[in-house]
């Protein structure tokens, strides 16, 4: 019926559209939208259920429409409501009144907890608004306001649509809106009233009710009742018997290791301020009739203690500074820091006169001599082995960014061993701190993979541990950069002096953790196949014995409880071959040292010339039988060699020589270049296989080396008995193959005379150079990962203890957000942010909990079934909101409630003189101070709804509903007024 | 780089040694079957455009050596590869049971956990089968893989496995965009969908 009236109108109104006025094209504008959004028409819908405008879904569609040059923005509000059916929809009078007309009366949803504010004031379950698009717009002037009521006025006539439009009025901030709503025969005028000051007779149900009978000015006597809702609210902000525990940590009293859950290795956690800020406590009557109570200028029997409904809501506040969060993004801030750490410490502490500070950067050149350390007290090794070093005296040593006893604190956590042999020959501390971490199985344990960070026992985690609380409490990034060079320097002394650095997992580089990991396990890699070699050296002189002991001597001395472990990780399906890298390289990479050693010399000479003829050559390497197998030719037993590890490889390395290697091209003599540059592994195999096997040839390397190349088949020879004969597979006799050519120019040579196929001093310069010029950013980009894994780590724990299903749900979302970002090089900052966030607020969450927790007493509640409600109360307030209190007053939460404001109001009853004076200026108060304290403070708001049906205009017409809603806060005063009248007899 | 490839991808072949997994590429790169091919020495590398589904994608192949002793160095090329085709020979039972212990070093080694896995029996058109189809597609099913039998020699099967792959890879969010981003290449905002912003904090589709 409505879309039909339309050309009717048009053609009644306008046939010529240029001349159409800009108030005409606005209002068919208007029409257009309303067409648009199917809005025309009898709106339908089901009786609203109780509590549906929290628990249901709000939508709101939006459009832009002007007026001149001047924007409006159009939008639709409304709640999502199943689709009423067909057969419902036949059964709607044609002259019912408009639902939004019968919502105006209907109490199921007073007062909802989260609403558009018409919404709140009306009970509206859908409108549509239109206001300045622009935020600071206004309409301002009264003609404009009245052009635009009647313009929706026009709109709603001609398109027959039922849902009430509202023009938004004034600034943008004093929500003044007026509607009107149309239905057959029946039009409801929505107006507002707002006021800064308040006239006396408005802070009262009495005033209240006179207001509202005046406006619907009603010939009717007596007139019919009027029903009241009311709810009077409450704030607590002052929670006298509570004080958040939570002080920001002792940082002087650090040193001494655990204080206030400060302690190196761990991060901190909890808030600093109160994360819950204020307590609304609202009290609802909500279904009161006129005459029933007394609620005037002089007395009240409005008493909250006895309101039949409270509910409750917390605010929290909004960004409580929390310890977690604060580590965190100070650790983060550091990756956009640009200084060097050189420039960040020669301003400062380590500055010499005329002379550079020792430049760990120039590693390479003090090889020879022994490294001046500076600062010799701040090194734990060096507190050791001082009297090795020559030490540099300087100045300024207080005002270092970190002083000593920090320091050592710090690099005794790191380094543990250093203590062990302070203690001299303690060795009983073998791992670090084995007690308290996870058994590697575990899933915490094993996030380390996914975050791309270090396993939480390694150096690398408590590293990153420590210079995120050193970044937070001791210096900022000048703590950082200081730390740093004093680790630097430490590794630097580890290598020189042939200890292994502990907290790392032995084997080569774990391509699961972050770089800074994988070349702090090179360098041990280094030390360690240094040592072997020193103590070869020293150690053994005999150069025979395959799996000789010496190696195994070197081995306890030094390699810590972490031992056990080694031999499976090293080489994997290789194992057998593992143990005796110790013996590899006794005659170094040098020639010269070769030629030095008279035995070595003549063994060389030997192989060369009897290139040919190997037969003549005493074994040498030789590991073990491998099997029964034997030599084709000679028949003796065929052995496997001992071998040459590979070389241990960091990502970067690796990346680099995937490249070079990418580089080379897809062309055949690229492929064999390409083979040819990994040969060299190859090559050392198979002249450790020729030194140990005299004799043997290619058949035989690649029965052991290759199995499947060698093809055995059983023949029958010609004496009909069947032999087995075996022969190379084709592809391995293809002439001058890589095999073949290697082969030939294999010498028979053990591993341990063989040039190194590790350089580990070349490659333990470069990790030292490497650790040397990271500056405090890319520290801090390294280790963000560990940061972050052991936030979540933290985080879980805490979780642990609250036990709040909604925050385990954040947790793990943030666990597969984050392995998702930070496997990547290089994430995004954007993404790191939002994973620090993330980890801020359930921080926050999990504070809130515990806050609320102190407040309601959880703890101390004595009866069990008590304390389950309570608990369930606090769970409920932290992620609703709002929340009924069982019971009101009377109940257990109730009751607890009640006593934090008899608290607060005892300490604020002896006021200064001079604001009691100025307090007792409002009638309000003055009525609730009168006698004794109140238990209660004066209510920040007091909300009224006032209903009724009754005729309109006049005594004859059809009653129909009225509203009015009036809301007193300490700013403002607000009235809501939806009056309806009849259109058809008046 | 080529203005119209949409991404480069990298992919990784392994496998037992002498399983043909040299052949089963150069069948894809050359189109030929070579049977003088030399056992690969460490890794092996070749590069193919191949357009899939009107994308092109450009897919950087990794070809490793079987032999164990090469092995130590293999892990390494799992880094960042966001397909690998593994690779038994159905007239060797020994390849197949090998397959769990290739398995595992992809999931230690492999950066991603979301990696498009096939597997490929080759060698199909010799007569010795000792392994059956069936095997093969149970054990693929287990492991979430893609499964195809394959002859290098006879070509069968080995265009299909490696577009199958690609295209696999290109339906997998996340897998080769953000890829790519991390090398410079500017792609189109399809990250937005899935990872980037939004009301929910960016992570509403990652559980
Ligand atoms: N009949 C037949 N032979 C094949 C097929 N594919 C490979 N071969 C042969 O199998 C042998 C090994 O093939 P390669 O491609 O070198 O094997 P691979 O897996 O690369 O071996 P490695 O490089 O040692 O790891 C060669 O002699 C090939 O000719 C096939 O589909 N059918
Ligand atoms: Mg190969």
């Amino acid at each position: 019926m409505a879309a039909d009236s339309e050309p009717e109108s048009e053609v009644f109104e306008i046939t010529d559209f240029t001349t159409a006025s800009e108030w005409e094209r606005f209002i068919s504008k208007v029409e257009e939208v309303l067409n648009d959004w199917k809005l025309i028409g009898i709106s339908s819908g089901k009786p609203l259920e109780k509590g549906v405008y929290t628990t249901g879904a709000w939508e709101e569609k939006s459009d832009e429409i002007s007026f001149a040059d001047f924007k409006f923005s159009i939008t639709h509000h409304y709640l999502v409501q199943e689709p009423s059916d067909k057969d419902g929809k036949e059964e709607l009078v044609e002259d019912a009144l408009p639902l939004p007309v019968q919502d105006l009366l209907c109490m199921n949803n007073d007062f909802p907890p989260r609403a558009h504010c018409l919404v709140r004031w009306y009970g509206l379950r859908e409108f549509v608004v239109i206001a300045p698009a622009a935020n600071n717009d206004a309409v301002l002037s009264e003609s404009k306001c009245n052009l635009l009521l009647s313009s929706i006025s026009i709109a709603l006539g001609n398109t027959g649509c039922q849902v009430p439009l509202f023009v938004q009025i004034h600034h943008k901030w004093r929500r003044m809106y007026v509607g009107e709503c149309q239905g057959p025969g029946v039009r409801t005028d929505f107006e507002m009233v707002h006021l800064r000051k308040v006239p006396n007779q408005y802070t009262h149900l009495s005033g209240l009710l006179d207001i509202f009978k005046s406006k619907i000015g009603c010939p009717l006597t007596p007139l019919p009742p009027v029903s009241m809702a009311i709810r009077l609210t409450y704030v607590l902000q002052d929670w006298q018997q509570y004080f958040w525990p939570q002080q920001p940590p002792d940082i002087d009293a650090l040193v001494g290791g655990e204080v206030g859950g400060l302690e190196f290795g761990k991060l901190p956690f909890g808030a600093c301020e109160d994360p819950i800020s204020e307590l609304h406590l609202a009290t609802t009557w909500p279904h009161l009739t006129e005459g029933i109570i007394v609620d005037n200028d002089v007395y009240s029997d409005l008493d909250p203690l006895q309101a039949p409904q409270w509910s409750v809501r917390v605010r929290k506040a909004d960004n409580p500074q929390c310890l977690l969060g604060d580590f965190l993004t100070e650790f983060f801030k550091l990756c956009r820091r640009k200084e060097s750490t050189d420039e960040i410490l020669g301003r400062s502490a380590f500055e010499e006169e005329g002379k550079e500070v020792a430049d760990i950067t120039h590693a390479l050149s003090k090889l020879t001599e022994p490294a001046p350390v500076p600062i010799h007290k701040l090194s734990v090794t060096n507190m050791v082995h001082s009297a090795k070093k020559k030490i540099r005296k300087r100045r300024g040593v207080d005002e270092s960014p970190l002083n000593n006893e920090v320091l050592n604190t710090i690099l005794l956590f790191l380094f543990p061993d250093a203590a062990d042999k302070l203690a001299d020959g303690f060795e009983s501390r073998t791992s670090t701190s084995a007690g308290n971490n996870p058994p590697p199985e575990n899933e915490d344990y094993n996030l380390f993979s996914q975050f791309k960070s270090a396993p939480s026992d390694s150096l690398t985690y408590k590293l990153a541990l420590c210079l995120c609380m050193i970044n937070f409490y001791h210096g900022g990034v000048k703590g950082v950069a200081h730390l740093w060079q004093e680790f630097v320097l430490e590794m630097r002394y580890r290598w020189e002096n042939n200890y292994l650095i502990p907290g790392l997992a032995n084997g080569p580089p774990d391509l699961r953790c972050c770089l800074l990991h994988q070349k702090l396990q090179m360098l041990n890699c280094c030390i360690e196949r240094k040592k072997a070699r020193d103590e070869g050296k020293r150690g053994s002189m005999s150069d025979c014995s395959p799996g000789g002991t010496s190696g195994d001597t070197g081995k306890g001395a030094d390699h810590s409880g972490e031992n056990p472990d080694k031999d499976k990780e090293v080489g994997k399906s290789w194992e057998s071959w593992s143990d005796s890298e110790e013996e590899f390289f006794e005659c170094l990479s040098d020639t010269e040292d070769l030629k030095g050693n008279g035995q070595e010399n003549g063994k060389k000479g030997g192989a060369k010339e009897g290139n040919k003829e190997p037969v003549n050559l005493k074994p040498e390497g030789r590991l073990h039988p491998h099997g029964k197998l034997t030599l084709l030719h000679p028949g003796e037993p065929l052995y496997i060699p001992i071998t040459q590890e590979p070389a241990p490889m960091t990502e970067d390395l690796l990346e680099e020589q995937s490249e070079v290697l990418a580089k080379l091209g897809t062309s055949a003599e690229g492929a064999h270049l390409r083979a040819r540059m990994q040969s060299a592994c190859l090559l050392s195999d198979m002249e450790s296989f020729k030194a140990a096997n005299p004799g043997c040839c290619l058949e035989d390397f690649v029965r052991w080396y290759s199995p499947r190349d060698y093809i055995e088949e059983e023949v029958v020879d010609e004496k009909g008995n069947v032999v087995i004969k075996g022969e190379l597979s084709a592809r391995m006799k293809i002439p001058s193959n890589m095999w073949v050519e290697a082969w030939e120019t294999a010498k028979p040579v053990p591993a341990r005379r063989q040039k190194r196929l590790f350089d580990d001093t070349r490659e333990a310069e470069k990790v030292l150079h490497y650790l040397a010029v990271q500056k405090p950013a890319d520290l801090a980009r390294h280790l963000l990962p560990c940061i972050i894994h052991a936030a979540v780590l933290k985080v879980k724990e805490e979780e642990a203890l609250e036990d709040i299903s909604s925050v385990k749900k954040i947790i793990k979302q943030i666990i597969s957000h984050s392995s998702k970002v930070l496997r990547f090089p290089n994430p995004e900052d954007k993404k790191l942010e939002e994973i620090i966030a993330q980890i801020m607020s359930v921080e926050a969450i999990i504070a809130r909990a515990r806050s609320l927790k102190a407040k309601f007493g959880v703890e101390k509640c004595e009866n069990e079934e008590e304390k389950e409600d309570l608990q369930r109360f606090v769970n409920c307030l932290l992620e609703q909101p709002e929340v009924s209190v069982i019971g009101a007053g009377r109940g257990p939460a109730g009751s607890i409630i009640h006593k934090l404001f008899v608290n607060a109001q005892r300490v604020s009853a002896v006021p200064p003189l001079d604001e009691e004076l100025r307090r007792s200026g409002s009638s309000e108060e003055r009525r609730l101070n009168m006698g004794a304290v109140s238990d209660f403070p004066p209510p920040t708001g007091r909300e009224v709804i006032l209903r009724t049906t009754v005729p309109r205009p006049a005594p004859y017409s059809k009653p129909l509903p009225q509203r009015m809603y009036s809301v007193l806060t300490k700013e403002d005063f607000r009235l809501a007024g939806a009056f309806s009248a009849d259109t058809t007899f008046f | 780089m080529d203005e119209d490839v949409l991404t480069t991808l990298k992919i990784l072949i392994i496998g037992e040694s002498g399983v043909g997994k040299s052949s089963l590429l150069l069948r894809f790169t050359d189109d030929t079957f070579d049977p003088e091919l030399a056992a690969t020495i460490g890794v092996d590398f070749k590069v193919k455009t191949i357009s899939v589904d009107g994308n092109k994608a450009k897919l950087a192949i990794w070809d490793t050596a079987g032999q164990e002793r090469f092995r130590t160095l293999t892990p390494s090329y799992y880094r960042g590869a966001q397909g690998v085709i593994l690779v038994y020979d159905v007239t060797r039972r020994d390849t197949f049971v090998k397959l769990d212990n290739w398995l595992n070093e992809l999931e230690t080694y492999c950066t991603r956990n979301d990696i498009v896995k096939m597997l490929v029996g080759n060698k199909i058109d010799k007569e010795n089968r000792e392994v059956d189809r069936n095997e093969g597609l149970k054990f693929a099913r287990k492991h979430s893989m893609l499964f195809i039998e394959a002859s290098a020699k006879t070509c069968d099967g080995v265009q299909c496995a490696f577009e199958e792959l690609v295209e696999k890879i290109i339906q997998t969010p996340g897998l080769w965009e953000s890829e790519s981003q991390n090398r410079g290449v500017k792609l189109s905002n399809k990250e937005e969908g899935y990872g980037g912003g939004g009301a929910c904090g960016g992570y509403c589709s990652m559980l």
